[in-house]
């Protein structure tokens, strides 16, 4: 299926939390802040019903998304108050692929892990929480994976201030 | 050297203490098997049939830093490898050597302004003998390294304070 027949499927499946989609298209040449929009057309989802969303593709018939390619986010500026979080979805026995976007606020930054859902999210999740402070609410092993386990801050966030030193070891 | 010398039979060598335990340090430093990023790569190939570290009697690459005498630092150090590379040098018994091996080593390299878990430079965690350049150091420029190590080893002495060079 190409992506207006998921988007149709999703539609007919009354999909919870579905909100829009986006797809790309070229600027307008008359307006030159208009830059268009590249990169892959994408589903909107409201992330209150995100663990339902995703419910939904992997158990409906004729999406069958089997497989959580990847889960990341995205800090867009320091003044946003919103985190992008992406999700890339793959159907091997259709052979389609899924990219859904979620706009979350970063205060208070949580939204249902998709573990439960996908057990390729967990370690994703992971990463995400540590990198964006996100909380995944009911993930099975909300540990860090990448940093150490006493390290402060979000390293991803465009806020984020290096520290001046570990443990000892100077960071200037 | 001179007043002893030909003074014993002819099966019997004499030499000087210093110069015998030096030959013996630089002739077989063991490095420790032992990489962290790209530069590893760099060093199997120096170890390898090609350019064969060998020859210089440092080809034994020891599973355990309590046989080794040098650690090749050889990639981007970061906070949570720093920690296991400070115990890991601990370990390794006296005499022992450490080599930066290209820029991430020495000075935290790409990763300098923007890598927020990169050490910016191994030297911050422990004593480094040898600094090589590259990224990563071609294998001739670690077997200079290897070869200017030798030179340090050459010149330290056992029994009296080495002479300061200006």
């Amino acid at each position: 299926m190409d992506f207006q027949g998921i988007y149709d499927r999703l539609r007919a499946a009354k999909a919870p939390g579905l909100l829009d989609c986006d797809l790309p298209r070229a600027g307008d040449p008359a307006d030159k802040k208009d830059q268009g929009r590249a990169g892959d057309a994408f589903v909107l989802v409201d992330p209150a019903h995100w663990a339902d969303f995703f419910r939904t593709c992997k158990q409906d018939e004729r999406l069958g998304f089997e497989q959580l390619i990847d889960l990341s986010a995205t800090d867009p500026a320091k003044d946003d108050e919103n985190f992008w979080v992406n999700v890339q979805l793959l159907s091997l026995k259709h052979k389609h692929r899924l990219a859904v976007k979620a706009l979350l606020p970063k205060d208070p930054g949580r939204i249902a892990t998709l573990a439960r859902v996908y057990r390729a999210a967990q370690w994703h999740e992971r990463e995400c929480a540590e990198m964006f402070g996100i909380t995944f609410e009911g993930h099975p092993d909300p540990r860090n994976i990448l940093l150490p386990d006493d390290w402060a801050g979000s390293p991803l966030r465009k806020d984020y201030e290096f520290p001046k030193e570990y443990h000892g070891i100077s960071c200037e | 050297m001179s007043l002893i010398e030909n003074r014993f039979e002819e099966n019997l060598l004499t030499t000087k203490v210093d110069w015998l335990i030096n030959w013996a340090r630089l002739s077989s430093i063991w490095p420790m098997t032992f990489g962290l990023a790209c530069c590893a790569i760099e060093m199997m190939a120096v170890g390898a049939a090609h350019h064969d570290l060998d020859r210089f009697g440092a080809g034994a690459f020891r599973a355990t830093p309590r046989q080794a005498d040098l650690m090749i630092v050889a990639g981007t150090v970061n906070f949570k490898m720093a920690e296991r590379i400070k115990r890991l040098y601990d370990q390794m018994p006296f005499p022992k050597y450490v080599m930066a091996m290209g820029a991430c080593a020495t000075g935290g390299g790409p990763y300098y302004k923007f890598g927020y878990t990169v050490v910016k430079g191994v030297d911050r965690v422990v004593p480094v003998d040898v600094y090589i350049a590259g990224c990563p150091p071609r294998p001739e420029a670690l077997m200079e390294g290897l070869m200017k190590l030798q030179e340090k080893i050459r010149n330290t002495s056992v029994i009296r304070k080495p002479a300061r060079t200006a």
